[in-house]
């Protein structure tokens, strides 16, 4: 169990191959800064390519370090060599042995440094009940289902006492309910041992349930890093506001104008008014395009004394206890999340409302968040 | 235009069993979904409808025609794929023209140019015709495809897990514009998948078909609100649904059901005790969605049950909550703003209006309250 820094940690593949844009931006990953507390449960999330996978392998060892420092504890790991760093690895591929059992699988280290069998047997003993595999100890990796093969890699890792547990999606083969199960258990895995450890994966409601903090990359720079309430809450862009959350942020661009009462954002494609609240005053002014993003949880329909702009209901989806309500904009939709039970059809009209309160604002032409507290 | 009919169909792949006497009748102009997890038979029906796949049993009838020994292409049905197929070198007004130019259902010109004006206007790509599939948006190409298909006016779509390859947005999104488009279709369509999401959210009605077999086809609200048993109960909705042994106790000529290690029972609806008793069911057990349940850090009251934070996982607008009532573990919808430590006591109370009642030996439904009302039945 250890600390984790990252600094000014920099990624270039000198042979380009296949990389498209390199040129533009040929780090893979771009000064990137990241700590992580002893005992503490990362997720590096981003869409393919982003360098998460990249940072996992260089702190792992795996790759090169092309600028910058790893630090585990207190030491410098640059130049140690990947099974010196004390680091429990699970990737995706399971990779198990298939001739042996998981007992033997998850022995298969200790043996190779010679650990005698009763200590063995004491740390699978201690491990396999953690992973809910103690009943598998005897089996063979073919009989197991994909979510046990995980389990049976993950106590491999763990069976090591890492300083730091890495996971590499170590979901994304699964189907969605072992997903739900794998993700209960990995969550009460990490509060029992208690280990340092990083998850990457592309999936944010994967990273939200799991972790403590988020580092959200793109294009091999870090974009945010706080805990999951903070990047859902108060996203610093366009692109962590879009990435984090599902459905995804509606986000639009909107005309600023100016009342006796004060201002309005006024959606470009369609005929819609969302009052701004007093807070946006400071940097907003009369004829102002800015991008304005709102959680389809965040927008509602009005009663019968709706100040709202009428809309016309496009699409209405019953998903069972939420309904889903889309409307028309442009090419896209605005989208509102509800559990209210009531039936719509398509081309109702409905008074939409927005609590304007919980809407971000976005530079137009750079996507960063406005900031609008002096 | 079209009804179609499969009647007592079984496929079989060697010694597999692939479907196991299918039976479905699709009305004229109904949006159909087959759904079901990997392997189910969902597209092997799909294929059967088309002729790409031939059944050992049964039969397979177009308005009321059997059309066993009619040849794919005569058939008439339009088949949207995964991948959209789009030829790539083509331009949007020639791959929607595409069908009109085939051997079989060859047309002039001037009326392949009317019918691709007509349907691009539908489906709002008038304005990319000179385009490739390439300089359009992934929106745009499923668009083209279906255009494609609804340039033929074919007895009946055929579409298999059309937006099943791409991100959750994405389908978020996609979704909706099916569904939009869907009123101005005007065809028979059969859609598999294997999102609960999809199902809902498009299907008239949805047939829930696992290892080649029918176990439920109904309506959106009756699969959600009455699933035919546990499988389906489970099969739709997230997070899962919960789902565990209760026993039956008569007090003072009312029902009340023990369930999670409790000594003191909840009272059975009326209506739902009635059903119980009447058909002599004693083996039961009750499915709660994570909505269903409630709870709090303080035992509110005696109907509140006490039990450990299992798990805590916020996944954006909610967060399930996981709790261990006497090893039973209960996933509940909470809000996303919830705090708690681990193994922290809570309690937890079911709303046992909203139980399904399930028989615990042949894990078929049974009942729930208020269910006439609940699917609107008058």
């Amino acid at each position: 169990m250890a600390k984790l820094q990252l600094k000014n940690l920099y990624k270039r593949y000198d042979n380009k191959k296949g990389k498209k844009g390199s040129d533009l931006n040929p780090y893979a990953v771009n000064n990137l800064n990241l700590e992580c507390e002893d005992g503490e449960f990362i997720g590096i999330l981003g869409p393919s390519g982003c360098g998460k996978t990249t940072t996992l392998r260089m702190i792992a060892g795996l790759e090169d370090i092309t600028d910058g420092e790893i630090i585990i504890g207190d030491t410098v790991v640059n130049k140690i060599q990947p099974q010196d760093r004390g680091i429990g690895l699970a990737f995706e591929d399971y990779a198990l042995y298939p001739p042996l059992t998981v007992y033997e699988n998850i022995a298969f280290n200790m043996r190779a440094r010679k650990v005698k069998d009763d200590v063995i047997k004491e740390e699978i003993d201690r491990i396999a009940p953690l992973l809910k595999i103690d009943d598998l100890l005897q089996m063979k990796p073919g009989k197991l289902s994909g979510g046990q093969k995980q389990r049976v890699n993950m106590a491999r890792a763990i069976v090591r006492k890492p300083k730091l547990l890495l996971l590499d999606e170590p979901m994304s083969h699964l189907d969605g309910k072992m997903r739900q199960v794998l993700r209960t258990e990995i969550k009460r895995l990490h509060n029992e041992i208690q280990c340092t450890t990083i998850i990457v994966t592309h999936d944010q409601m994967e990273a939200m349930s799991l972790v403590d903090k988020i580092a959200i990359m793109k294009d091999g720079e870090l974009q945010q890093y706080g805990t999951p309430f903070e990047v859902y809450d108060n996203p610093v862009n366009e692109f962590v506001a879009g990435f984090i959350g599902e459905p995804p942020m509606n986000i639009m661009t909107v005309e600023v104008q100016k009342r006796e009462d004060g201002f309005l954002f006024k959606l470009q494609d369609a005929d819609i008014l969302i009052p701004a609240p007093e807070r946006y005053a400071p940097v907003l002014s009369d004829g102002m395009m800015v991008r304005l993003g709102v959680r389809p949880s965040d927008v509602m329909i009005g009663g019968a004394s709706s100040k709202g702009s009428d809309v016309k209901i496009s699409v209405f989806e019953n998903l069972g206890d939420e309904k889903k309500i889309s409307f028309r904009v442009g090419d896209g939709f605005l989208t509102l999340i509800t559990t209210d039970e009531k039936r719509y059809q398509q081309g109702d009209v409905v008074k939409l409302e927005v609590k304007s309160e919980k809407t971000h604002l976005f530079d137009v032409n750079t996507g960063e968040k406005i900031n609008h507290n002096f | 235009m079209a009804k179609i009919e499969l009647c007592n169909i079984t496929k079989r792949f060697g010694s597999l069993t692939a479907l196991e006497n299918i039976n479905i009748e699709v009305k004229d102009k109904e949006f159909f979904v087959l759904f079901g997890p990997a392997g189910a038979g969902k597209t092997t029906i799909l294929k059967i409808i088309a002729g790409i796949e031939f059944p050992e049993v049964g039969e397979v009838k177009i308005n009321d025609k059997n059309v066993n020994y009619v040849e794919p292409a005569k058939r008439n049905v339009s088949m949207v794929f995964e991948n959209y197929a789009l030829y790539p070198h083509l331009s949007i007004y020639d791959n929607i023209a595409s069908p009109m130019r085939s051997p079989l259902y060859k047309k002039d010109e001037e009326i392949i140019k009317k019918e691709v004006e007509r349907v691009s206007s539908m489906l709002k790509i008038d304005h990319l015709l000179d385009r490739l599939p390439s300089q359009v948006s992934n929106g745009q190409r499923q668009r083209t495809a279906l255009g494609r298909c609804l340039v033929r006016e074919p007895n009946v779509f055929l579409m298999d897990e059309p937006i099943a390859h791409l991100d959750a947005k994405l389908r978020h999104f996609m979704r909706a514009e099916l569904k939009e488009m869907q009123s101005s279709f005007d065809t028979t369509t059969i859609y598999v998948t294997h999102d609960y999401m999809e199902a809902l959210s498009l299907g008239d009605r949805i047939a829930i078909i696992n290892e080649g077999k029918i176990l439920q086809i109904g309506t959106g609200d009756e699969v959600y609100l009455t699933p035919a048993n546990e499988f389906v109960a489970k099969f739709i909705g997230e997070p899962e649904i919960n789902i565990f042994d209760i026993e039956l106790v008569k007090q003072g000529g009312e029902l009340y059901a023990l369930m999670l290690g409790q000594e003191s029972g909840y009272k059975i609806e009326n209506d739902v005790a009635k059903v119980i008793e009447a058909g002599g069911h004693e083996n039961l057990r009750v499915g709660l969605r994570g909505n269903d349940l409630m709870f709090s850090f303080k035992q509110e009251d005696a109907s509140y049950i006490e039990g450990k934070v299992y798990s805590v996982e916020p996944i954006g607008n909610k967060t399930i909550l996981v709790v261990d009532v006497n090893g039973q573990l209960l996933r509940l919808v909470a809000p996303n703003d919830l705090k708690a430590n681990l193994d922290a006591q809570i309690f937890v109370k079911i709303k046992m209006e909203r139980a399904m009642f399930f028989n615990a030996d042949d894990h078929n439904f049974i009942y729930r309250h208020n269910q006439d009302e609940l699917l609107g039945v008058k």
